[in-house]
């Protein structure tokens, strides 16, 4: 990307510190605001290549380089042109106050930025320009100012002045009881940039535009190079194809991410940290060590893949034997309408396909085929090797034309296994076991229900003529933008606490006030139709499955089971036995005979464990107490096999060393039962987790 | 693929329980939290005379002469080949009951109290397949005479089905102890397996609630003949519940088998075309992937306190070959290697605790700290939730705006009774009405909010051979609405640079000539039927790494069904390419006659634009002072921790010459880097 170099010639004088315009904030302070926004902005890209410069005037001192000549007085340069990295933002804002002086003039200041940008960039290529902030209270001396624009012309620097309070009917702000200076400098100013093709405007403006986010671009760059066909040109002389380039059109930005860093004594400040980085290292299984694994070195291992739980090796020599032999190209396979797209089956980012740049036959080729397919309402169906070797993939290439642009829009689609085909019942109609179709049932909507809906929808519309709310080109990632914002605020402003997030994103997160207020009668009548109720937070445990509980035939297996009475839990069928005699009966006593023997069972189970080999079966069996006693709502019940467990576990009495199982139990959130679970509990969250702990 | 891959190995069995805080991973998580989210298949297949009859020679050629038995197995082997590329995780097993033979673990006939288990064939442990068990299904099946095996020799007396179920649960108990989903696919032609003995029958019930207890599904595959029809009333319907636990809401038992309307009886020997291989793979694949919720307390919200409760499943998503690993040879067989990372210091190389690890952002050279409490703090946007913000016509919703997959969210009445007729109004509407709901969607606590499009799943058209009974799509999507995450402005490219202000418009004969070319190449039925199109890349690998893992041959061909059919494109439009191939030589040289200029530009800029080659020049002297990517200055660079002062080119080049994958940001080739000089 090109070089920028941005110099800010920023007004300093004592009267940029009086605040105007019944703003509560001091000319300077407010103004500050855009150039802060516009500096953090560039330091966050990290960009070397982007290079920034200061100049304040109306100082106190003078420092610059054509000093020599009286008329350059009051003139700083507070930053040389460079990259600015954290020292630099964070010497700024002791340079940026109001001096003691009204006494300086901004054509001056211009100058010197001028030269300051001519010296700096040479005959290099940059994009130059210069930001002028100021109240134009000071006087100025016209006469270079015909000059100095065709400076601007000459060496491509484009000119942005930003004025306090300046008149600009086209924004709508006029400046009451303007003073006649500040009115003659403005017209001179106009003219200045006028003069050099530049952009004049009112800070407010310029403060306005900071709300909408600041969209970073990325240099487009082609993600394939090579032949779209239609045929294949190597056996068929009817085959057709197109030199094509292929670009992203969408690709997520995702926010900046924190790197570790290692603080090495909690009493050194924060920034005398060190980097972190991981170090990978390999184990095996090996019965006849102590932990039951073993490390092992990189250099005894061989590169390979799972096939099921065998281990297939592949030597160095073989590496590529399971890629397929592929070449690079782009085949269409065929053509669909545009109506039979399944939209929700396109997985990943959407990229354009594009004619190779400055083959003009190209160009003609493919226009032919976008608009062919865009008359008719088709689509193609196509397949991408983006280079040889790499994995063919199956994509959608539809027609998008606008007027000053146009290419193929390409989707990816899914294969045959990327599909999973869950079954649902359909929600339009209810089927029963037999197959018969019921037209009416709980499920299914009424026609009030439906009237109701259809109002409720149609009074919610977002687009009212060529109006749309919220279309993509107006919503900004409110993670990323949040992120960034609160970096860039950080580094100015180290102490403060972090700043509140920005009304507009939570804009997004909800429904417009005015269509809320507009949809409040339809919305009424549809939740009378719906009638929806919320299911109460007791009910939602076991209670719920029983009335499934049958099969198919709707044999009462209960009266199986009390003829058989089981009171016993084997240990072979523990899990089954344990539910169903919870099922069986309500009695207090016996539930707690049932969760005993089950936990003894468990134990027992720890106990003869080879390794880790039981763990899982022992994790099943806790989860299944927690969650029948959570039904019952008896925590108490379950807290205690838990507060068993662990101190025969602790102990060494469960076969050795199980602190691995503890962890697992922990990590599997099958811990105590706090009273933020169940209130009857009369243990809090904090002391639940620090139960989990085993120092604790 | 693979190589370009890091070379990091899977985890133990813990970190297979989701621990919450991976964000914006698409993992299905199990919300009753305790549980391994893994499946496990156990195929129950009965042994007896009839199961082992061969079919009489059909008329079509394509017929497929299986028995019952081998049809059944035939399947288990296809569905063990494609669970190790589909979900390697999962486990599988193949039990025969009803045979001569016993065989359950490390038991003999001498065992105390002899077999536990008498008539069961524990031919396939339930574990995830090794390839050896491939193996073995493949012999059996494959076989001259497959049905005259020993093993498949029937046992004089009736099994006793209560026997079956609880050599099931001990089975499931054992080898797949805390698995989220537990299923016993019995195949069977015997409707009746207690007609001669009344308590084996009530025993049985009483086996199969332990089962269901245990939160075992049973599914049926019932085998009629045209004689003799399968009858589910006599017996079967006394062991299989209408859901499994897990899936509390579903209305109708097997929705499966209404997709076609037929019922779900398989038939042998019938002789419409179908075989009964065919049917039952059809069958059992349909049932095969156990579902998943993504997430299932996210509520729906309509408008402010107007909510119903909707489960969320990942329909679509990128299946790709597992990772490689690193296998250990020294053993006594090649043995999966566990990877871990150890986080140290990188001055001193001194281990890292937890606690002392700071997240910061790079900011101009330096670090910003934010607290644990801000980070939370800046990225929380509320609840999650499914938050609809207004209505928009479909037309509003281009195919350029996509970033990734979607998420099919379908109505659950566990958190608000009402919810399945109101979801059912709100579809019937939108599709209706062609509209789609703008929401906001944050799918897990602390996730990226995203704006989402809910779209209505697109309805097939009944056809007169087939009624659609369950709405499903052309390619068989469920009936519902989809979200579909949108791009924010944040996320769209610009557009490529073009050499021309204006895009060069074709003649409009041109494009007529173009027409008839689409118009007669459609797709069969006009859809993209992504059943029709298995992934050549990941089929190969598979494919050889089978071939490896059995030493078998490696086959020579793959067979990519995405290639062309060029055959019939030159066919079909053959005339027609070569008629807009002429028109496009005339277009193209009436437009080099109207713009004389034009193509000189084009070829200039590919040969001696002066400024490219200069630059280009430079890079090259920059790039080789000292050779910045040779091993030993990147090894010198890397002990210093300076490696990230190379300029991405640098980094790729070294890469390339290592081998190294050069995807992804720098820091992530940095990583890779640093991951392979530790490994040397």
């Amino acid at each position: 990307m090109d070089k920028e170099a941005t110099l800010y010639v920023i007004d300093l004088a004592r009267s940029m510190g009086e605040e105007h315009s019944g703003r509560s904030i001091s000319d300077l302070e407010w103004a500050l605001q855009y150039v802060w926004d516009k500096i953090t902005n560039t330091v966050l890209t990290g960009r070397k290549t982007l290079q920034i410069g200061v100049v304040g005037f109306g100082t106190d001192h003078t420092s610059n380089d054509l000093q020599d000549d009286d008329g350059y007085r009051n003139i700083s340069v507070l930053q040389p042109i460079s990259q600015i990295l954290m020292p630099q933002l964070q010497a700024l804002p002791a340079m940026l106050r109001p001096s003691k002086t009204d006494d300086r003039d901004v054509l001056s200041a211009i100058i010197v930025a001028v030269d300051m940008m001519a010296k700096h960039c040479g005959t290099l290529k940059y994009k130059k320009k210069i930001v002028v902030i100021t109240n134009a209270t000071g006087r100025i001396d016209d006469d270079d100012v015909e000059d100095t624009a065709s400076e601007f012309k000459g060496k491509g620097i484009e000119l942005v002045v930003l004025g306090i309070d300046f008149d600009d009917p086209e924004f709508g702000f006029k400046e009451e009881d303007k003073s006649p200076v500040k009115m003659q400098n403005e017209k001179i100013l106009k003219t200045l940039v006028d003069l050099s093709g530049g952009v004049y405007g009112t800070m407010q403006e310029a403060i306005d535009e900071l709300s909408r986010p600041n969209i970073k671009p990325v240099r487009p760059t082609p993600t394939f190079k090579g032949q779209l066909k239609l045929g294949d040109p190597e056996h068929y002389d009817t085959a057709l194809s197109i030199d094509v380039e292929r670009y992203f059109k969408t690709s997520i930005k995702r926010p900046p991410t924190a790197s570790a860093y290692a603080v090495r004594d909690a009493a050194l400040p924060e920034e005398d940290m060190s980097a972190v980085h991981s170090l990978y290292k390999y184990k095996v299984k090996d019965e006849e060590s102590g932990g039951g694994t073993r490390d092992v070195e990189r250099d005894e291992l061989a590169k390979g893949f799972e096939y099921g739980r065998t281990a297939v090796a592949i030597s160095e020599s073989e590496q590529n034997i399971t890629k397929l032999e592929t070449q690079a190209g782009y085949d269409i396979l065929g053509f669909i309408p545009v109506d039979m797209v399944e939209r929700y089956m396109i997985l990943d980012n959407s990229s354009m396909i594009v004619a190779q740049k400055g083959n003009d036959k190209a160009a003609i080729a493919l226009s032919s085929l976008i608009h062919g397919l865009y008359e008719l309402g088709s689509v193609a169906v196509g397949r991408l090797v983006k280079k040889d070797m790499s994995e063919p993939i199956i994509t959608l290439l539809s027609p998008f034309v606008e007027t000053d642009f146009e290419c193929l829009i390409e989707n990816i689609l899914t294969f045959a296994e990327d599909v999973r085909s869950y079954r649902f019942p359909p929600v339009d109609r209810v089927l029963t076991v037999s197959g018969k179709e019921l037209t009416e049932h709980r499920n299914l909507p009424s026609e009030e229900l439906l009237d109701s809906m259809s109002e409720f929808v149609d009074s919610m519309s977002l687009v009212r003529g060529d109006e749309e709310e919220m279309c993509i080109d107006d919503t900004f990632s409110p993670v990323l933008h949040t992120i960034e914002g609160a970096i860039k605020y950080r580094a100015v402003h180290q102490t403060d606490d972090i700043p509140e997030k920005s009304e507009m994103f939570l804009a997004y997160s909800r429904q417009p006030e005015e269509l809320q207020e507009q949809t409040k009668g339809a919305l009424a009548r549809l939740i009378a139709a719906a009638d929806v109720k919320k299911v109460p937070p007791k009910t939602k445990g076991r209670r719920k499955y029983r009335e499934t509980e049958k099969p198919l035939s709707g044999l009462n297996v209960d009266d199986l089971f009390r003829k058989q009475n089981r009171t016993q839990i084997s240990p072979d069928n523990a899990i089954p036995e344990f539910r169903q005699m919870l099922e069986q009966s309500s009695d207090l006593n016996l539930v707690k005979d049932a969760v005993q023997q089950l936990a003894s069972i468990l134990q027992d189970w720890i106990l003869r464990s080879f390794g880790d080999a039981n763990y899982d079966r022992v994790l099943e069996g806790l989860g299944v107490i927690r969650e029948e006693i959570l039904g019952f709502e008896e925590p108490a019940l379950y807290n205690e096999v838990l507060r068993d467990l662990k101190k025969k576990l602790t102990a060494g009495e469960l076969g050795g060393n199980r602190t691995d199982l503890w962890y697992r139990i922990r990590v599997t959130k099958l811990g105590l039962i706090a009273n933020d679970t169940s209130p009857s509990s009369d243990v809090s969250r904090a002391d639940a987790d620090t139960f989990m702990s085993l120092k604790g | 693929m693979a190589p370009d891959l890091t070379f990091r190995s899977k985890g133990g069995p813990t970190e297979d329980v989701q621990t919450g805080d991976n964000e914006d991973e698409d993992e299905e998580v199990d919300e009753s939290g305790y549980k391994t989210v893994k499946d496990a298949v156990l195929f129950a297949i009965e042994v007896n005379e009839s199961m082992l009859k061969v079919p009489p020679v059909s008329s079509s050629k394509k017929g497929d002469r299986s028995s019952p038995l081998l049809a059944a197995l035939k399947c288990a082997y296809h569905l063990m080949q494609q669970r190790i590329i589909s979900t390697p995780r999962d486990k599988m097993g193949v039990l025969l009951y009803g045979t001569e033979a016993s065989k359950f673990y490390d038991e003999d006939e001498n065992s105390r109290g002899g077999w536990s288990f008498p008539h069961c064939y524990l031919l396939i442990d339930l574990d995830v397949p090794e390839a050896e068990d491939v193996k073995a299904l493949k012999e059996l099946t494959e076989a001259d005479s497959p049905e005259s095996a020993d093993i498949f020799k029937p046992s004089r007396e009736p099994v006793l089905m209560h026997n079956v179920l609880f050599c099931a649960n001990q089975i499931f108990q054992h080898k797949a102890a805390n698995f989220t989903s537990r299923r016993l696919f019995i195949v069977t032609d015997n409707d009746d397996p207690a007609s001669s003995n009344k308590g084996s029958r009530s025993q049985a019930t009483v086996r199969a609630k332990d089962l269901y207890d245990l939160g075992v599904t049973i599914e049926l595959f019932p085998i009629s003949t045209p004689e003799y029809p399968f009858d589910t009333s006599l017996f079967f319907d006394d062991i299989i519940y209408k859901s499994s636990p897990s899936d509390p809401e579903a209305i109708a038992y097997n929705p499966a088998s209404m997709v076609d309307g037929t019922g779900s009886k398989l038939v042998t020997g019938s002789n419409d075309g179908i075989s009964l291989l065919q049917s039952l793979l059809s069958n059992i694949a349909s049932k095969v992937t156990p579902k998943r919720a993504l997430f299932s307390s996210v509520p729906l919200e309509l408008a402010p306190g107007f909510r119903i409760s909707v489960k969320g499943y990942l329909l679509y998503k990128h299946q790709k070959p597992a990772r490689s690993c690193y296998i250990y040879l020294g053993g006594e067989r090649p043995q999966i290697v566990t990877g871990y990372t150890e986080q140290v210091a990188f001055e001193n190389s001194k281990p890292v605790q937890k606690t002392e690890i700071r997240k910061a952002y790079t900011f101009g050279g330096q670090q910003i700290t934010f607290s644990d409490e801000e980070v939370k703090q800046l990225r929380n946007f509320g609840d999650p939730i499914i938050r609809t913000i207004g209505f928009k016509p479909m037309s509003r919703l281009p195919l350029w705006a996509n970033i990734k997959n979607s998420t099919f969210i379908y109505p659950s009445e566990e958190d608000y009774v009402g919810s399945t007729r109101v979801y059912g109004a709100l579809h019937h509407k939108l599709v209706k009405d062609k509209l789609f709901a703008l929401t906001w969607f944050v799918p897990r606590r602390n996730a990226t909010p995203v704006m989402a499009a809910m779209i209505p799943t697109l309805p097939a058209e009944a056809t007169d051979d087939k009624a659609n009974v369950a709405g499903v799509s052309a390619t068989g999507a469920p009936q519902g609405l989809h979200l579909i995450p949108l791009p924010f402005a944040d996320d769209i490219r610009q557009n490529p640079p073009t050499t021309h202000q204006h895009p060069l418009r074709p003649p409009d004969d041109l494009v007529d000539a173009m027409r008839p070319i689409i118009q007669q190449l459609n797709l069969p039925k006009g859809i993209y039927d992504p059943s029709k199109y298995p992934n050549p890349s990941l089929q190969w690998h598979y494919r050889i790494l089978q071939a490896l893992a059995l030493d078998e041959d490696i086959p020579e061909k793959p067979d990519d069904k995405t290639v062309p059919k060029y055959r019939q494109i030159d066919k079909r439009v053959g005339h027609e390419t070569i008629e807009w191939g002429r028109r496009l030589e005339d277009a193209y040289k009436q437009y080099q006659a109207e713009n004389p200029d034009a193509v000189r530009t084009g070829s200039k800029r590919a040969t001696n634009d002066p400024a490219a080659t200069s630059s280009a020049g430079t890079k090259k002297v920059k790039s080789e002072v000292g050779d910045p990517t040779s091993e030993e200055k990147i090894r010198e660079l890397w002990q210093q921790g300076r490696i990230g002062q190379l300029n991405v080119a640098q980094l790729k080049t070294f890469c390339a010459s290592k081998k190294i994958s050069t995807a992804g940001k720098k820091a992530d080739i940095v990583d890779r880097i640093e991951e392979w000089l530790e490994s040397k």
